[in-house]
């Protein structure tokens, strides 16, 4: 087995297993940790597949930086949303202490 | 576009209009301003009168009217004024002109006017448009209209019962409508479709398509029979009941009944053709299923003890007379068809109108409530003697000459079993309607009076705006009867019609 | 091309100025540069579109001058440029929407709207998987921040909703990972003329789709969808169901139609066609179900997107041109109805004071005006004549009907059309009751109302240009 196979296998295995965890957790913090795995796994099998070719391929490193900098921004702002959430969620359930839930909210 | 805005081709379009444009505007008009309403739909009316007026002279002088506009390919929007829709538009005008003045008397002082005679004015919109229909694909586009048009009329009460009767009329309609267009697109990708020609465009593909024309047809029949209220498909009529008394007659003699059966004639015989629709077998079907629906609902008339519920099912059987004559495909049977459908409409809105008056008038609503009913109110029930009369197949009275024409026709194409279903049905109506005049003319009025009583002792024996209508259609529905010889009743008109379809 | 980069370029600076402005601007100034950047830009894909119509042939773009194979191509044909047109028109509607009705918006709405029509632009114009990926991460964290504009209670929908799209982003990141380490290209046509039916591709191609289809909430991964269409703000909804879930779905019709082989398209075609089906009854029957009227036209959206998968599909099947003028008709006619029942539904919620469909109980007397958008938007989604909606099923229906082995699918439609009617016009007839009328709580906002109606009316008025649309469609089919 190549060094090259190796990776994609790993990094396969990787996505399989956040994807797993992600559909299993109902945690939001958690969840986001899972879908950070998968891109983990995603970003070491392209950079597997550019060592198809030698020298390795620039293109393939290129995308990851780029998909690398795409998925921490989006982190970060999932992370302020899930923690915005727990906030409201606190607040609310503090004020609603008592009273049963009332309020007409969308339901899903 | 057509490249130049003629006055034949701008008519069709300006009689649509002449209804449609007061219509909007009558949204628009607050609830108090009755004055502003009235004289926007007399307007609306009298243009359109007249324009339809040019209209018949043109063509009986051999004029084309035609407009066209792009839609799809191979399907443009044509408006086509020829001698069929003419019959319609007609009958549809004058009765608009009845209903209106009708439906200002009964809705004076209720709720919600400006909303009621928009909707009026953009339904007959709609059935006149249907009416000018040119292809199929602009029927079906006014035929949906038409729906969405008279349901708010169906639910104007707002009550539970009418939101009830509401939704089974959208049901049965919107379900109609579908399988209408299902025909349509089915007819259109297998050989397009043009505009309506007469003795239909069918029969050169006739060898290709026999199951794609069979299949078409029982779909575009379904659709229209929804309307047409043939039996399985009739039960939303009799539930619509709930609504006013002149979106009643709106429903049963102007538009949209009429719209049915006005779709089964240009089905039958501008699109498939006679020769075409016997070939592939689809004319007898529709000829058993016409006198079912006939002597079916003739039974159930029989039953029904409430006077709207009975002149319902009434409407049920004589619609399909229209059905029957189309589907007997003989000329003679033909002329029956098309001239009932301005017979029925002017005996129909009789009835109903004077339906409605008496329940205006003294709160009746149930049959047996009709007694004595004659010596309070003599001009209404006098003619609503002349429609029960005219639909039992009295002369000289208009339903009489259909009935002959039909039973002739039957005769003509060797079906003599139906006339003995045309004499079984006469025999129902005449069971259903004269034990009202019996209890009308002859019956004792009730001892501790009416149940409520309007209007007494004014100058007529009901609000003239009620009176005047009925008496007017009951007159109507005579002259056409007495004068049927000439050109321009309809029965002339109507033998000039078949006169083109059958030239072949 | 020059006139399609304005329409794109246009809304994002819009966008970079409107942020590095941030509260210097109040939101009224801010909502009006936005609008005026999306009028520009759609001046400019109007303009791109009347070239399109004369020339009718695709134009090729290598930016940054690199030879073709390392340049990222922008592609502009008369379907890119009718979509450009779709998208900055949308913006204008919903925008003059959001400034004028009472309901307004948040200063925030303004510059992530103009980076959502910037990054749409940029995808309908993309023809590069990778280009196409971070259009779609764009789009994605845009409609996400959009969503969370509606405050505390969205924050939860809008979290759930960024996770769904991250997953559904790598999914198609992989996919697009894999087809490059096997054809050592990205660009849509050179790799519409590699492919190969060999394992990788299928399962590169599996893994984009799942992906494409959990973001365009196509059926079966469709259950994300109601929430957070239904807790955005009332403009944010419009433009989510509008527009948004169409990015996912063209990056799917070009994977499709384009990069992979005729073979495996004819495979794959029938799954989707039936997924389209089913998309259609069932999302239909969950918004018959649905007691809220925001979720009832979230559902509807589900619905309504059956019948473009369902085009999508049997254009793959058969490859058939014409289904691929129904599928973009759908597209556009549902975008304009879709934006008037969100507007419609929103401006009676506020009116009426109440989220549930039974409180809309006499709104055609409380709020005529939106109540009327409703149904005409309403009937545009049944397909009622001579509506956009129905263009696009007549179009879809005409190959379906020519042929009696291909009559179980017309069946389908007729399906659809059915319960269609019968989530609109349970809520119209709800609005007749006349004996229980829930008053409203405020004076109805008239010009917003009004705004509402609009785009309903321009989907009736689609029909107007029928003939030109189809034919311009049918035109740029690949």
């Amino acid at each position: 087995m190549s060094a090259m196979q190796l990776y994609t296998i790993v990094g396969a295995a990787i996505f399989l297993l956040a994807l797993h965890g992600l559909l299993m957790t109902t945690d939001s913090i958690r969840r986001l940790i899972a879908v950070n795995l998968m891109g983990a796994g995603t970003f070491l099998i392209m950079i597997a597949l550019a060592a198809r070719i030698s020298p390795p391929d620039p293109v393939l490193h290129a995308l990851v930086v780029t998909g690398l900098v795409v998925a921490i921004s989006a982190t970060a702002l999932a992370l302020r949303l899930i923690t915005s959430a727990a906030i409201a969620q606190h607040s609310q359930d503090s004020e609603n202490k008592g009273d049963g839930d009332l309020s007409e909210d969308v339901k899903p | 576009m057509s490249a130049l805005l003629t006055w034949t081709s701008a008519l069709p379009v300006l009689i649509i209009l002449s209804s449609l444009i007061p219509g909007l505007l009558i949204f628009a008009t607050p609830e108090h301003a009755r004055t502003r309403r009235t004289v926007l739909n007399l307007t609306g009316i009298v243009v359109k009168l007249i324009l339809v007026g040019l209209m018949l002279r043109g063509v009986s002088q051999g004029l084309e009217f035609r407009f066209e506009l792009n839609f799809l390919p191979l399907a443009p929007l044509v408006l086509h004024g020829d001698a069929l829709s003419l019959q319609f538009i007609t009958l549809s005008s004058i009765l608009w002109l009845a209903t209106t003045i009708y439906a200002i008397g009964y809705l004076e002082g209720s709720p919600l006017r400006s909303r009621f005679f928009g909707y009026f004015s953009l339904c007959v919109s709609a059935t006149v448009g249907l009416a000018l229909a040119g292809n199929l694909v602009t029927f079906l586009l006014f035929y949906e209209l038409l729906t969405l048009s008279t349901f708010p009329l169906v639910v104007h009460r707002g009550t539970p019962a009418a939101l009830r009767a509401g939704r089974v009329y959208l049901a049965y309609t919107l379900g109609g409508g579908a399988l209408l267009l299902m025909g349509i697109a089915l007819l259109h990708a297998l050989i397009a479709t043009p505009d309506f020609v007469p003795g239909g465009y069918l029969l050169q593909h006739i060898d290709n398509y026999s199951l794609g024309f069979q299949v078409a047809f029982v779909l575009m029949i379904a659709g229209l029979g929804v309307k047409a209220a043939l039996i399985p498909l009739h039960s939303w009529l009799p539930q619509a009941m709930v609504a006013p008394a002149p979106v009643s007659a709106l429903l049963h003699a102007v538009a949209v009944v009429k719209a049915g059966a006005f779709g089964i004639i240009r089905v039958v015989y501008d699109v498939y053709g006679v020769e075409a629709s016997t070939l592939l077998s689809l004319t007898q079907p529709l000829l058993w299923l016409a006198a079912a629906t006939m002597i079916y609902a003739s039974v159930r008339a029989l039953q029904q003890q409430d006077i709207k519920r009975r002149l319902a099912f009434s409407t049920v059987s004589q619609v399909s007379y229209i059905t029957l004559g189309v589907a007997l495909a003989g000329p003679v049977a033909a002329v029956g068809a098309i001239v009932h459908l301005v017979h029925q409409g002017l005996m129909k809105v009789t009835l109903f109108f004077c339906a409605g008056n008496f329940a205006e008038t003294l709160g009746i609503h149930k049959v047996q409530e009709m007694d004595g009913l004659g010596k309070r109110m003599p001009w209404t029930m006098a003619a609503f003697s002349v429609g029960a009369l005219g639909m039992i197949g009295v002369p000289p009275i208009a339903g009489f000459i259909s009935k002959m024409y039909l039973g002739m026709g039957a005769l003509e194409v060797d079906q003599p079993w139906v006339v003995l279903v045309l004499a079984g049905s006469a025999l129902l109506n005449a069971a259903y309607f004269l034990p009202l005049l019996y209890r009308g003319w002859f019956g004792k009025p009730p001892a501790k009076g009416w149940k409520e009583d309007n209007f007494y002792g004014q100058r007529f024996e009901t609000h003239w705006m009620l009176l005047i209508p009925a008496l007017f259609t009951a007159v109507l529905s005579i002259l056409v009867g007495v004068f049927a010889g000439s050109i321009f009743s309809p029965l002339g008109w109507s033998e000039l019609i078949v006169s083109r379809e059958f030239v072949q | 091309m020059t006139y399609a980069l304005v329409s794109l370029s246009v809304p994002l600076f819009c966008a970079l100025l409107l942020t590095l402005a941030g509260p210097k601007l109040d939101s009224r100034h801010a909502g009006q540069i936005a609008i005026v950047c999306s009028a520009l830009s759609l001046v400019a894909a109007w303009f791109a579109l009347m070239q399109m119509a004369e020339l009718n042939q695709t134009i090729l773009l290598e930016l940054g001058g690199w030879e073709s194979g390392l340049a990222i191509r922008l592609r502009l044909n008369p379907l890119s440029s009718l979509l450009l047109l779709f998208t900055a028109f949308m913006h204008v509607l919903i925008g003059v929407y959001a400034a004028f009705s009472r309901q307004g918006v948040s200063r925030d709405f303004w510059p992530l709207s103009s980076f959502l029509h910037g990054s749409l632009a940029a995808l309908w114009l993309s023809a590069d998987l990778f280009n196409l990926y971070i259009t779609l991460e764009l789009l994605g964290l845009t409609a996400v921040a959009m969503v969370a504009l509606a405050g505390k209670k969205a924050y939860k929908p809008a979290a759930n909703y960024l996770i769904l799209s991250l997953v559904a982003s790598l999914f198609y990141l992989l996919g697009v990972a894999l087809i490059y380490g096997r054809y050592g290209s990205l660009d849509v046509v050179l790799l519409s003329l590699q492919t190969q039916s060999d394992l990788l591709t299928r399962i590169a191609l599996l893994i984009m789709t799942a992906g494409l289809m959990l973001k365009a909430a196509l059926w079966p991964l469709h259950l994300w969808l109601p929430a957070a269409h239904a807790n955005a703000p009332t403009a944010v909804s419009a433009l989510l169901s509008g527009l948004v879930v169409k990015g996912p779905l063209f990056i799917l019709f070009l994977l499709w139609s384009e990069v992979a082989p005729v073979d495996l398209a004819q495979q794959i075609g029938p799954v989707l066609a039936i997924a389209g089906m089913i998309a259609l009854v069932a999302g239909g029957l969950s918004a018959m179900r649905s007691p809220y009227i925001k979720t009832l036209v979230a559902y509807s959206t589900v619905a309504q997107l059956g019948y473009a998968m369902m085009a999508l599909g049997l254009l793959l099947t058969w490859q058939l041109p014409q289904m691929h003028v129904a599928l973009w008709l759908f597209v556009i006619a549902h975008g304009l109805a879709k934006a008037t029942l969100f507007l419609a539904a929103g401006e009676m919620q506020a009116t009426l004071g109440t989220k549930r469909i039974s409180g809309l109980r006499g709104a055609t007397q409380t709020v005529p005006v939106a109540m009327f958008a409703f149904a005409v938007a309403g009937g545009s989604l049944i397909g009622l004549p001579p509506s956009g909606g129905f263009l696009a099923k007549w179009v879809l229906l005409q190959p379906l009907l020519s042929e009696p082995q291909n009559w179980p699918w017309a069946f389908g439609v007729l399906l659809g059309t059915l319960v269609s009617a019968a989530y609109i016009f349970r809520v119209v007839a709800i609005s007749f009751d006349r004996a229980r009328i829930n008053p409203p709580d405020i004076r109805p906002d008239r010009v917003g109302h009004w705004l509402a109606l609009l785009p309903a009316l321009m989907v009736w008025g689609m029909a107007l240009t029928g003939d030109w649309l189809i034919q311009l469609l049918a035109g740029s089919s690949v």
